[in-house]
């Protein structure tokens, strides 16, 4: 029977061939027994039952037909005529015919109740499958492959692609059915609203047509909820990019206020320093006056570290932090640093660790000055006066490895590599916080890399590392 | 009498300049562009010249260019940090020094110093040269550190000669290479870092605070102990 119902596909030649067979085969059926017209009337029931149930309603009423001629013609004397001699069996044949037409009608009726139950329970299980999807957030392109797959089976389809082509999504999904021949292809818009979002395409397996009525209705449903999960996925993007702009915005207000405060801090202290020097009311000690002087130099220095950060920073910003290669021989950048922030270090002791084997290393000198000085500046500033900072540098593996370690506190470790922070040094809290987020963009820009450590005394050391092969830059997000 | 000329497009840098190299004895002139600058440096035959490369006009070394098609004046170039590249381009065109902005008056004065004391050379300079401690007797080709002697080899002799003869220059590698190794050199800078360490290493000079030679990454060296009197 199944191979059978297999072969006859359409819903119409099955209902037919039920509809003519069953009553046929009733008629054998029922000739063989010999039993008499009671045995042949339950056997035509079983027909009309059986027609029905293959066939559907009209199957079921044609074969209810079929099988009243049947038992006039065969069953009811004068046999092999459609004459009825005697007016009871004219009752019994009609209503017969009634029975097996309410028979026939209402157990199509529950059949059909109970097909319509098993594909509301489809239905349902198909769009909850794709609602939980929708809310699971998993990456839109799984989620169109899934999809994709989930509608192979409920519509038997050979093939079903995804195609989305929104302004700022362009996706594609697909599943098959291994070995499936393919037949008509069905494309389905994704909408929401009147936006169309893309292209759902189910092909069928050869021989079926395009789905119709109840099949087209869900397969516009879940083309729909593929829609939504698509405008989801648009939406977070969006989502996502106002946040980073209000992120990007909070950071620039932090800068411009962290900035400014640094600015101006030198200023203060220069302008306060050339006012008194030029007070002809005032009279300075010759010691006096060389303070001032001292402080106005160093703060002028500051003032071009900082402005030196800042064009820095900048850049990295704006993707342009491209370091000068050239071979570059670390001590010789350690030494010049020394040297011109000598007035900025003079209140701590710096003592020197450089290997005497250094390998060169392709760096923009200029740059890793600019590391240099601000590890130093930033060791300086957490160091107490009197007290030591251990510059050191060594060859390590394929690299060179430089320490700069001081003698403050090593707390918050991963964050003062951010832009604006600061470790809070309560009185000593000064410098925007800039200097070490540039050593690491530089350092990354190299292909190097650099961190924290504590030191074993006690106090922090920012270490980095320059490739001595050249290496490619470290991706990093333009920070800050 | 002594003429600088200062070129600068900013009028308070080059207002400072004159108030401080004026202060010092000299004569100032300034320029703003580098066109004025070309022909000033033709008109005025100054003695020595400072250019800042960031001119509205000309490019920086442009101006360098032509001026070395008519007169070996030494250019000090002013340039800003971050225009590394700009610098050696200078330097290389032909100019012979530079001061980072923003500068000191005391750098700015040394530079101009060791540069006019290059081209107005001693007729004969003397023959033993002293630096504190130590002392470079060029006729006998002696060295000696606080009395005791140095004992350098042909190549070391050679480098520390060539930097106590341009004292308070720039001396980049390439310069320095073919003036110690010959033509032919002027690439290879590691050799240069060997022989300056070995040389900083017999003249107890310290690269972390040095007092003889002062490295400048990427460019060369300068010899940076001011001579001292002879004990007469």
């Amino acid at each position: 029977m199944k191979r059978v119902l297999r072969i006859v596909r359409s819903p119409w030649l099955r209902g037919a061939v039920t509809a003519a067979g069953a009553p046929a085969a009733a008629t054998l059926l029922a000739s063989s027994f010999h039993g008499g017209d009671a045995s042949a009337v339950s056997i035509y029931i079983l027909a009309v039952v059986a027609a029905t149930a293959v066939g559907g309603l009209w199957a079921g009423l044609a074969a209810a037909v079929f099988s009243f001629l049947g038992l006039n013609f065969f069953f009811t004397p004068p046999e092999h005529t459609f004459r009825v001699s005697k007016p009871e069996d004219l009752i019994a044949l009609i209503v017969f015919l009634v029975v097996a037409v309410i028979v026939g009608s209402l157990l199509s009726r529950a059949l059909e109740g109970r097909n319509r139950a098993a594909r509301r329970e489809r239905e349902a299980r198909l769009l909850n499958y794709f609602a939980s999807k929708l809310l699971s957030g998993e990456p839109l392109q799984r989620m169109l492959d899934d999809f994709a797959n989930a509608l192979l089976e409920p519509f038997s389809l050979a093939r079903c692609e995804i195609h989305v082509r929104a302004d700022d999504v362009t996706l594609d999904g697909s599943a098959e059915r291994a070995g499936a021949a393919e037949g008509v292809s069905v494309p389905v818009p994704l909408l929401v609203g009147k936006a169309e979002l893309g292209t759902l395409v189910a092909v069928r397996r050869a021989g079926l047509e395009a789905p119709q009525d109840d099949d087209r209705a869900l397969l516009d449903a879940c083309a729909k909820q593929v829609a939504l999960a698509v405008e989801r996925t648009r939406l977070d993007k969006q989502v996502e990019g106002a946040r980073l702009e209000a992120e990007t915005n909070q950071l620039r207000a932090a800068m411009f206020s962290s900035v400014t405060h640094d600015l101006r801090t030198p200023l203060v202290s220069i302008k306060a320093g050339v006012t008194t020097l030029l007070d002809e009311g005032v009279t300075l000690h010759a010691d006096q006056r060389r303070e001032l002087l001292r402080t106005i130099l160093e703060e002028t220095d500051r003032l071009n570290r900082l402005v030196g950060n800042i064009l820095d920073l900048a850049r990295v910003r704006a993707g342009a932090l491209v370091p000068a290669k050239q071979p570059t021989a670390i001590d010789e950048v350690i030494e010049s640093v020394l040297h011109r922030m000598k007035p900025a270090l003079s209140r701590v002791r710096v003592r020197t660790a450089v290997r005497p084997d250094l390998p060169e290393v392709p760096v923009d000198p200029v740059q890793i000055d600019q590391v240099l000085s601000n590890l130093l500046e930033n060791a300086a500033r957490f160091t107490p006066p009197g007290g030591e900072i251990l510059l050191s540098a060594a060859p390590w593996q394929r690299s060179v490895r430089v320490r700069v370690a001081d003698q403050g506190p090593a707390d918050e470790r991963d964050r003062v590599f951010e832009p604006f922070f600061r470790r809070d040094a309560g009185e000593a809290r000064t410098g925007s916080g800039l200097g070490l987020a540039i050593a690491r963009a530089v350092v990354l820009a190299h292909g190097g890399r650099i961190w924290i450590e504590g030191s074993p005394s006690g106090g922090t050391a920012v270490v980095f590392e320059l490739p001595v092969a050249d290496a490619q830059p470290v991706r990093q997000e333009p920070s800050g | 009498m002594t003429t600088i000329l200062v070129v600068d497009d900013e009028p308070q840098i080059r207002r400072a300049l004159r108030t401080s190299l004026e202060a010092h004895g000299y004569t100032v002139q300034t320029a703003g562009t580098g066109e004025e600058a070309v022909v000033a440096a033709a008109e005025a035959s100054p003695d020595l010249m400072f250019l800042d490369l960031g001119l509205p006009d000309l490019d920086g070394t442009e101006v360098i260019k032509r001026v070395r098609s008519f007169s070996e004046v030494p250019v000090i170039v002013l340039s800003v940090r971050d225009r590394q590249a700009d610098k050696v381009a200078a330097l290389d065109a032909g100019a012979d020094d530079y001061v980072a902005k923003p500068f000191g008056m005391e750098e700015v004065l040394a530079r101009m110093r060791a540069q006019l004391r290059r081209a107005q050379p001693e007729e004969t300079g003397p023959a033993v040269l002293r630096f504190g401690d130590l002392q470079v007797d060029l006729a006998r080709r002696l060295v000696t550190l606080a009395g005791t002697p140095v004992h350098l080899t042909k190549t070391e002799y050679a480098l520390l000669e060539a930097f106590v003869t341009n004292a308070g220059k720039l001396l980049t590698h390439q310069w320095l290479l073919r003036k110690v190794w010959g033509r032919g050199y002027g690439e290879e800078s590691q050799y240069l870092r060997v022989y300056v360490r070995a040389l900083r290493r017999k003249l107890g000079d310290r690269a972390a605070a040095p007092e003889l030679i002062l490295t400048e990454p990427g460019v060369g060296y300068r010899w940076i102990a001011e001579r001292s009197e002879p004990p007469n």
